[in-house]
This record gives C-alpha cells, sequence and structure tokens, in this order.
C-alpha cells in the first residue's frame, strides 16, 4: 500500500500526463487514416487501429507491472537483459525476411522487432556501465568499452538491414557526450603525441559529437537544398539553398548572441559570443564548401549523392514517397482539412504508402494544419525537455543516464520522422513514437518511459 | 570536471530542431502554394461529362438530326477473373483470336499517349483502368450481351450517344463526326482523344454551337484510380449542358423530295427563300446515307467506299462544283447593260449568227424578248458595249476599264467569291477581271472579242449552282439578298449577324422588271424555252441555259423564282450531262416549286418522267 501512494505522489504528472495525451492522439491519428466504413469499431480488431489499442493495452500492462516491479532490477538485470536482446538479434536473421529485411520474430502482426526492445536493453547497461565509472576514470578504454556497448547491437541491426534503427543507436552519443565520455581522450594522444605539445583537453575533441551533428545535419540541409530556389515570402527574388541556410544560421546566431547579451553573466558572455561567431563562421563556411564542392562534383558522383539523399526529380519514380508526403503535409494549410478527411495521406486513398506507419505524420498535418502542428510539436518539445529536467535532477547517475537514453532517442525519431515528411531528412523508415502503427515500437516506446517514470519515482529512494 | 553545461548543447539541440521544423512547416503549409497544388495533382480527378449533341430541327419543326443511344462495352483487366475466352468470344460473335488480338491491341494502342519530354510513345495502360473491349454497340447488339455479362466480371456496359438522321438526307449538307486528331485536342482544351469533332457541312461549322458544355466533377480518388468522394462536397462541379437546338431554315420535305428527283442523275438542287435568305433545301447527287457515317466502325468500314466511288458522293456539289452557267448568265448581263445606260430595256439587236450561233427565232426587240429567246448575238452586242465602252481611246485599255466594272457588278451580284454561307467548304467560283486577263494574255493584249464567250455564261466564268439560286433569289427580289444560309436560329437567338444584313446589288430595282417578265415569258409563252416547267395556278419566272461540256453531253441548267408576283421560292436546277436545260433542269425545278408551295404534284406524268429517268448510271451505296 504505501508503495503505491508513493508512487501517485512521486509520478512525474506532467510528464506522464503528456505521454497518456500522445498516446491517445495517436490513436485518434491511426483511426482517422486507416478508417474504414466497413468496419467503424475502434476495438475491431480485423483493422490495424483495433490492432493498435491491443498493442496499447498491453503495453499499459506491461507499464503496470513495471510499475509494481522495483526498480533496481534494471540496474542489476542490466547485463542479462541486453545478452537476450542480442540474442534474439542473433536469432532474427535466422527468420525469413519481410520487404527485404530480416528484421521479425514470428508471423505477420504477432511478430515483434528485437531491434526497437535492444534500444531499451542497450540504455540500460549503457547507464549501468557509466553509472559504475568515475570521473577519473574517462579515457580512451572507457570511451572504447561505452562505444563498444552501442557498436554490437549496431552492427546485428545493420545485417538486418535496418538502416533507420541504426542511425537512431547514434543518439547514444549524445548521452556519452552528457557524461563526458567524448572521443577527447583519443584526440588528445594523438595530439599529443607530437613532440611539445601537451594540451589537457581539446574543445573540438570535447564537443566532437555535437559539431559533427551540427556539420552533418548542415551539410545535409544544404545539399537537400542545392538544386532549390527558395522563395521566401518577405523577399522579392528567389535564393539558392546554400543562400537560404547560410542566412538562417546568421539570423540564428544573432538571435542567440543577443539571448547571451541578456541573460548570461558578464564571463560567460565573451567566450560564448567568441563560440557563436566561431560556431557561425565554420558552419557557413562548411555550407558553402559543400554546396560548391557538391556542383563541382561529376555528374555521376551527384546522382549517387542524390539518390542516397532521395533527391531525384522523379515524382513517381525514387522520389514517390517523399514527394507524395510532401504533398500531404503542405495541403494541409493553416487549419487543416479537418477530422478523417485526409484525401491524399488516408489509407484508403493510399498515395502516400507507409501512412499508417512511418509516414503518420502526413496526415496528420493533412488533418490539422499548421496549428495541429504547433500542438504536436508542443507535446513533444514539451515531453522531450521535461525528460531532460527530470534526468538532470536525478541523484543516481545510472537513472540520469537513462533518462537522457530515453530522452535522445525520442528526440532522434522525432527529428528524422518529421524530418522525412517535410523533406529535411532522407527517407530511412523509422517510426513516429506513440503515432506510428506496430506493436514492437508502441510496446518499446511505452517500456521506455513506464522504466523512466518508475526510476524517477524512486529517485529520492536510492542513492546510486 | 563538470559536465552540466553540457545539458544547454542537448536542450539547444532540441529547440533548434522544434523551431527550425516549424519555421520549416509554416513555409510550407501557409506560405507555399506548391504543395497544395501537388496535392490536388496527386489526389484528385476532373472527371468530363460530354453532354449529347445539340439537335438540329428543319423549318417545320421535323427533328431532322438527333442522338441516338449507343453502347460501349468497357473492360478492366484487374477485375477479370477466370475469363472463358471462348464464350466471351462466342458471346459477342468474335473468334477467340479475335479477343486475343483485341486485348493486345488496347493495351498497346489504347493506353498509349505521346511523351512531350522523351518524343517516345509511351504506354499508359494501367490494369485498373476502364477501357472500352468493344465500341459503338447498337442496342439490339448489346441487349443480346449485356445480360450475359454477370459471368465474366470486368466486362461493363457504358452509355454514349451519336448522330442519327431519321430523314437519311441532306448528307452533303449536314456533314458528318469523326474523332478529333492531335492536333485538334492540342489547339482547343475543349477536346479530349476519343471526343467527337463535326467534320464537314454545318456540323463543322457550328461545332461551338453544337457540341454544348461539358459537364466537370471533381473526385478525390485513390492512387489505384478509385474514386472514393466528390471533392469538397462538389462545390466545383458543373453540370453538363446539352446545346440549345439549331433550326434550320430548311424544309426537309422538298429537301428529301429533291433528292428523290435527282436519284439517278448527276447534279444539285439549291432553293432559297428570297425574302429572308434562308436555304430551303440543297441537294447534291448522288450522295449517301448520313447514317453511313456515324460512329468510327461506320465510317472505317463506309468512308473509303465512298471516297473512292467515282461518282463522287462525298463531293457537295452545290457548294464545290463551279460550272459554266451558261445562258442564265444573260439575265445578269441584261440588268448590267440596262443599269450602265448602255442599252434600254427596248433596245432590240438583229440575230446575227455570224459571230456566235444560235437557234432559231424572231430577232429580239427588246430585253424580254432577249431572255425570253436566250438569243446569243443579242447579248455578244450588249456585253461588247459594256465592255467596251468607248470611256478610253485604246481599244485594250478600254476594255480593261469596262471589264474592271462588269467584274464590279458582278462583285455585287455575290458571284466570283465565296457566299460565305453557314456551311464549311464553299468554293468562291471565278468572275475574271483585268488582272485575270492580263495573266493570261499579257497586259493591254486583249480586248472584248478575246472574251466575248463570257457574255453567255461560258469561257471562263464558273459559278456554283448556291451562286446561282441566289442569282434567282436578286432577280425575286428586284435587286437585294440576304447571304444564303441554314440556321434560321439558335435555341432562342435568330440567325448571326451576317445574315440579317441586307446586301444590296449596283442594279437599280426598275431594271429588274424587263428582265423578270422576259423570265415569265420563258415558261409561260409559247416560244419560251422552259414551257415543261409551266404550272396550272403558280406563275414561275425562270431562264434555262445549257451549257457546252467539252467532255460529253451539255449540261442542263434552270433557275427560277415563284410565284411571280410575291416570291417565295427562287431555285437553281443543275443536271449534269443531261443537254438542253429546258428538258430536265426545268420540271425538276418545277416539281420542287410545286412541292414547296402546295404541298402535292398536280402532273404525276412529269414526276414519273423524272423519277424513272436514268441520266447518269450510279451505284452508290446507300441510296
Amino acid at each position: 500500500m504505501r508503495k503505491e501512494e508513493s508512487l501517485v505522489e512521486h509520478l512525474d504528472w506532467p510528464l506522464f500526463i503528456t505521454f497518456m495525451v500522445m498516446l491517445v492522439t495517436g490513436m485518434a491519428t491511426l483511426y482517422s487514416v486507416a478508417y474504414d466504413d466497413l468496419h467503424p469499431a475502434i476495438y475491431d480488431v480485423s483493422m490495424m487501429y483495433g490492432k493498435q489499442l491491443i498493442w496499447i493495452v498491453v503495453s499499459l500492462f506491461l507499464g503496470l507491472i513495471v510499475f509494481l516491479i522495483d526498480s533496481d532490477i534494471y540496474r542489476r538485470f542490466a547485463f542479462p537483459i541486453y545478452g537476450f536482446t542480442l540474442l534474439l538479434l542473433v536469432i532474427v536473421l535466422f527468420m525469413p525476411a519481410v520487404h527485404g529485411a530480416r528484421a521479425w520474430i514470428g508471423i505477420g502482426s504477432m511478430g515483434i522487432q528485437p531491434a526497437e526492445f535492444a534500444k531499451i536493453s542497450t540504455a540500460l547497461l549503457l547507464a549501468k556501465y557509466i553509472s559504475g565509472i568515475s570521473v577519473k576514470q574517462q579515457n580512451i578504454s572507457s570511451v572504447m568499452t561505452a562505444s563498444a556497448i552501442l557498436l554490437v547491437p549496431m552492427a546485428l541491426i545493420l545485417l538486418q538491414p535496418d538502416a533507420g534503427t541504426f542511425v537512431v543507436f547514434t543518439s547514444f552519443l549524445f548521452v556519452m557526450y552528457r557524461e563526458g565520455l567524448t572521443f577527447d581522450p583519443i584526440i588528445l594522444s594523438f595530439v599529443n603525441s607530437i613532440p611539445g605539445v601537451r594540451f589537457k583537453e581539446t574543445w573540438v575533441g570535447s564537443h566532437f559529437i555535437p559539431i559533427l551533428f551540427v556539420m552533418i545535419f548542415i551539410s545535409v540541409i544544404t545539399l537537400l537544398l542545392n538544386s532549390v530556389q527558395l522563395d521566401f515570402f518577405f523577399l522579392p527574388f528567389p535564393v539558392s539553398g546554400s543562400i537560404g541556410v547560410i542566412s538562417t544560421l546568421l539570423i540564428f546566431s544573432l538571435l542567440s548572441i543577443l539571448f547571451l547579451q541578456r541573460f548570461s553573466a558578464k564571463r560567460e558572455r565573451t567566450r560564448g559570443t567568441v563560440i557563436i561567431v566561431l560556431g557561425f563562421i565554420l558552419t557557413s563556411s562548411l555550407s558553402f564548401i559543400v554546396d560548391n564542392g557538391f556542383n563541382s562534383l561529376a555528374t555521376h558522383q551527384k546522382d549517387r549523392i542524390e539518390l542516397f539523399l532521395g533527391l531525384r526529380e522523379d515524382p513517381n519514380g525514387k522520389d514517390y514517397n517523399r514527394n507524395r508526403a510532401m504533398a500531404a503535409v503542405g495541403s494541409g494549410g493553416l487549419l487543416g482539412k479537418g477530422y478523417n478527411k485526409a484525401s491524399v495521406s488516408s489509407v484508403e486513398s493510399n498515395h502516400v504508402p507507409e501512412s499508417e506507419t512511418d509516414f503518420i505524420f502526413c496526415p496528420f498535418a493533412e488533418e490539422w494544419g499548421f496549428v495541429g502542428i504547433i500542438f504536436l510539436f508542443g507535446l513533444y518539445l514539451f515531453m522531450l525537455i521535461r525528460i531532460i529536467l527530470i534526468a538532470e535532477r536525478q541523484r543516481s547517475i545510472f537513472n540520469r543516464v537513462y533518462a537522457y537514453c530515453v530522452g535522445m532517442i525520442l528526440f532522434y525519431h522525432f527529428a528524422i520522422n518529421i524530418g522525412m515528411n517535410i523533406g529535411f531528412a532522407p527517407v530511412i523508415g523509422i517510426p513516429l513514437p506513440f503515432f506510428s502503427y506496430g506493436g514492437s515500437s508502441m510496446m518499446s516506446f511505452c517500456m521506455m518511459m513506464f522504466i523512466l517514470l518508475k526510476l524517477d519515482s524512486q529517485r529520492k529512494d536510492v542513492l546510486r | 570536471m563538470n559536465f552540466d553545461i553540457r545539458r544547454y548543447v542537448i536542450l539547444a539541440f532540441i529547440i533548434l530542431v522544434g523551431f527550425l521544423y516549424t519555421f520549416r512547416l509554416f513555409y510550407m503549409q501557409v506560405v507555399d502554394d506548391t504543395w497544395t497544388l501537388r496535392a490536388h495533382e496527386v489526389a484528385e480527378k476532373r472527371i468530363e461529362i460530354t453532354p449529347p449533341r445539340g439537335v438540329v430541327f428543319d423549318r417545320n419543326g421535323m427533328k431532322i438530326v438527333s442522338n441516338r443511344t449507343y453502347f460501349n462495352l468497357m473492360m478492366v483487366e484487374d477485375e477479370i477473373k477466370h475469363l472463358d475466352t471462348a464464350a466471351f468470344a462466342k458471346l459477342i460473335g468474335w473468334t477467340v483470336k479475335d479477343v486475343r488480338n483485341r486485348f493486345k491491341e488496347i493495351v498497346k494502342g489504347e493506353g498509349t499517349y505521346y511523351n512531350k519530354i522523351t518524343g517516345k510513345r509511351t504506354s499508359n495502360y494501367q490494369k485498373i483502368r476502364k477501357y472500352p473491349f468493344l465500341k459503338e454497340l447498337t442496342l439490339e447488339e448489346i441487349s443480346s450481351i449485356a445480360p450475359h455479362l454477370e459471368n465474366f466480371p470486368g466486362f461493363y456496359e457504358k452509355v454514349t450517344s451519336m448522330r442519327n438522321y431519321p430523314f437519311k438526307s441532306g448528307a452533303n449538307i449536314m456533314g458528318y463526326l469523326s474523332e478529333v486528331n492531335r492536333e485538334e485536342v492540342e489547339s482547343d482544351r475543349f477536346y479530349r482523344p476519343g471526343d467527337n469533332i463535326g467534320r464537314s457541312g454545318i456540323e463543322k461549322f457550328y461545332e461551338r454551337e453544337l457540341r454544348g458544355r461539358k459537364g466537370i466533377k471533381y473526385i478525390v480518388t485513390s492512387a489505384l484510380n478509385n474514386a472514393i468522394e466528390p471533392f469538397a462536397d462538389g462545390k466545383y462541379d458543373t453540370t453538363a449542358r446539352q446545346a440549345d437546338p439549331l433550326k434550320l431554315g430548311m424544309d426537309m420535305i422538298i429537301q428529301s423530295y429533291g433528292e428523290k428527283l435527282m436519284k439517278n442523275k448527276k447534279g444539285c438542287i439549291v432553293a432559297i427563300e428570297p425574302s429572308t435568305g434562308e436555304i430551303l433545301a440543297m441537294v447534291s447527287a448522288p450522295s449517301y446515307d448520313p447514317n453511313m457515317l456515324v460512329g468510327k466502325r461506320n465510317i472505317s468500314e463506309n468512308y473509303p467506299k465512298l471516297a473512292l466511288d467515282k461518282n463522287m458522293p462525298l463531293f457537295p456539289r452545290p457548294l464545290q462544283a463551279e460550272y459554266p452557267p451558261g445562258s442564265i448568265f444573260k439575265l445578269v448581263q441584261s440588268l448590267i447593260g440596262m443599269q450602265e445606260g448602255v442599252i434600254t430595256e427596248d433596245s432590240g439587236f438583229p440575230c446575227d449568227k455570224s459571230m456566235v450561233g444560235c437557234h432559231n427565232h424572231p430577232s429580239a426587240r427588246n430585253v424580254a424578248e432577249a431572255v425570253q429567246y436566250s438569243c446569243n448575238p443579242y447579248y455578244y452586242a450588249v456585253v461588247r458595249r459594256i465592255i467596251q465602252q468607248g470611256k478610253k481611246k485604246r481599244l485594250f485599255a478600254d476594255a480593261e476599264y469596262g471589264l474592271n466594272k462588269w467584274h464590279r457588278y458582278m462583285t455585287s451580284f455575290g458571284l466570283g467569291k465565296t457566299l460565305d454561307a453557314d456551311v464549311s467548304g464553299q468554293r468562291p467560283g471565278l468572275i475574271p477581271d483585268a488582272k485575270y486577263y492580263d495573266k493570261w494574255y499579257g497586259h493591254h493584249q486583249w480586248a472584248f472579242s478575246t472574251i466575248r464567250s463570257i457574255s453567255i455564261g461560258q469561257g471562263e466564268v464558273k459559278l456554283t449552282p448556291l451562286h446561282m439560286a441566289n442569282i434567282a433569289a436578286i432577280i425575286a427580289n428586284k435587286g437585294w439578298y440576304y447571304v444564303p444560309h441554314f440556321v434560321k436560329s439558335i435555341g432562342r437567338k435568330g440567325p448571326l449577324v451576317e445574315y440579317r444584313t441586307k446586301k444590296r446589288t449596283m442594279v437599280n430595282a426598275k431594271h429588274f422588271w424587263p428582265v423578270i417578265e422576259g423570265m415569265r415569258r420563258v415558261v409561260n409563252e409559247n416560244g419560251g424555252t422552259a414551257r415543261m416547267a409551266r404550272l396550272e395556278n403558280i406563275m414561275i419566272c425562270g431562264k434555262t441555259g445549257t451549257v457546252q461540256n467539252p467532255h460529253g453531253e451539255d449540261h442542263s441548267v434552270f433557275i427560277a423564282f415563284a410565284p411571280m408576283n410575291k416570291p417565295k421560292i427562287a431555285i437553281a436546277v443543275f443536271v449534269e450531262n443531261a443537254g438542253f436545260g429546258g428538258t430536265w433542269a426545268a420540271p425538276i425545278a418545277s416539281l420542287m416549286i410545286e412541292k414547296y408551295i402546295k404541298r402535292k404534284i398536280t402532273d404525276k406524268e412529269k414526276e414519273k418522267r423524272i423519277l424513272e429517268a436514268k441520266l447518269a448510271y450510279i451505284s452508290t451505296p446507300g441510296q
């Protein structure tokens, strides 16, 4: 009895409510997308929404179990859980391929995707490992060990092959970054091998991960916009893609400097401004170099990159999915077409393939328009920021690392999935958490959240 | 080392992506229209509904062109299951091989379109689309197929409409429809491949008035092209509207009577109501049953036959055949002579056969007698005076001056140019002017003596039968005419404005009386050349002509109007290779006039003689 009271008392209600609202919104969206006049009941298990409802109920039941079990077991059994999912990842490679990938154990809709659960087990093991090392031990070997925890499941997932989930695993690099497990020791060992050089740390080395990702992000955006003429409503003439990227960067840099001048301590101010100015110079020259470098490539090399990015001007061919998806999203307008009125992306019309799974953002955007997007983004950003805040208030490093893992995984899914729908990310199939149809992803995301909520509710019980 | 500051880096990432995506979505959804348009393109289909073509009535309110329901047998490959080809072939009366070939043909042919970008023919065939397997089945044909279609899933019947001509007449005038070609599809957005367009005659001239307005339905479709629901609850849909009916001035009774009279003859009849310019009948012989050229099936079967027929049934003679007018031209010459003052109505000339041959008759003492006797030497003298007026010192210059003046008169009669009637395919005929002869003989190298044969309507002069009938109408009106036309009204609107303006000739009304008197005598006096056209109680004024034909028997011509005092009909009859004008053309004209005014024929013997006459060996299909 006491335990349950403490759960109700210590549960992070804002996060829990956001989570539940998202489940309801997701379910409503799926019901609208896959709606069939002949099977109007939402619990009709022959339909996708009926099945999804079952998955949600199962997930809630799992959540209840998670709430009842003492959270200590995740820490204690982190390694066996990790080992078990690795075993599943190996077994799945011997399963028959579905759509060219050996991702499923079991048959049809009752199958599970071990890769989805590998995210949780990897997060748990990473948390356990990082919580076990002290700051002093952050050297080449600890960085390598942490990387190995990620690389083994990543390699197995790449063998399926499942590029989307593979990319999602790189989100753990951000967690390592937050915990100070950067690649700085490796870079230092190279740099300090030069006679006469003795660095304690390198800025590039310690911020290697975010810098890398900023560079990748800016390069991809530049390439995606390479052949596009951007028409801004406030500009009388179209601008080329790279200029658009650079000017956006400039606006953001100026805004951040303003922000710094206003809100930060004087000491931080100069340093921050220098970093932002340097950052702007670096990123805009990167964008410029990528843009020009790409243009100077030979045609066949260009082709290859364009194919990879799904940039071919072939609305009915390779670029079919993205093109249709963007048409659906864009046609939503300010207020949307209304619930159950998605004419482009409903499952029935089938103009956007996979609109119930990886492209479920389309019908949402089409039906609710920009206003709906604000709501959805509000939910997601609130959830992500709340998770970071929760992470930071944990006394236990295990809890903090795990919370960061959950936050970064969700952030990755959010950024890549929606990026796919709006032409900002290459089309790699990963689901939108709590929205996309699919049992494994639904259960895995829910479990992740429930474990986080449970760990957080017990944050004061133990000090680990 | 404290890594707490790094939480802000991560938070910055999250917020940055959030804002970036928000801006992007605001741009995509609210600012930029591109994706909305693309979505319309992807998900919405325009369905066009072609209304039945406008119908056509004659002046008595009889429906002379209507539409008949036909059926297409459509197929959707995706829905065909376990097709028993043999049974299906038996049902539609084909061989199994034909059915297989038709399938191949549809896959290869029906779905292909010309891709402008690649310059290749690309197959657009889709298994989920409907394609016509059999086209233009009649009610009888489909009624033997339709009851069994439930055994053949994937096959449907679809209603369509095509022209129907209940009177089987006026083929050359009405024209026919055929499928649009690529240029027409590209130049006019109304048409889609497979649509029909007026190819000739009235159907072509009044294409815009007859085709109506297409209905457009917008529907939301799936990627498989299935209709899901009307777009925006049908807010932007328009309904198809059939065109207003055309009412013709044509009198179907005399039109079909005329065609009956012209059986086994080559030539034409054109009848005009002088007071309005409305064309009452326009017979071209030989002709064909207009129903022979309805629909693709009929056209592909019958068109080659008609086109290769040496009697040229497709040739619209009243509009396109250019004949020398012969003696009927003398009427116009008399009028010009009197108006120019080179003769008066009482001028007489001896019948001097030294210049040109003539038949035996007393010398004409005035214009009326000259018309009555159709005296060739008289008109040599008259036209010489018109051409050589002595206004210029040199003979050649004088002839040039005179001929040009004469040409202006002729033009005022609507001759030597197309009359611009509301039917496509008219020819201008030929009235030579000075320039014309300069080309032949050289400048100032010719005089009246060179060109004298024009005075009796031979030589270079050429008129179409429509021109000839219009001369009769002008004389009936004493000097003016409305441009001959078919359409009396379109829906509630009257005829086009160009048919409501009087055209005046350069000849005063008073000069017409002696000519009309002469024409009366031609029919009604002994010694006239068209006594066979005489009617008991209708005063016909007419003029015969016999057109010399170097290739064979002379052509028989007759123009007339009746009754004399209050003309109701002006008519021209042209019978090829029939000899003297009074023998064949005149009685045909009188039968037409009597039929039009009295609706019955009193002289059955005359009618029988015409109906039985075979003046040409014609074996036209459908006649």
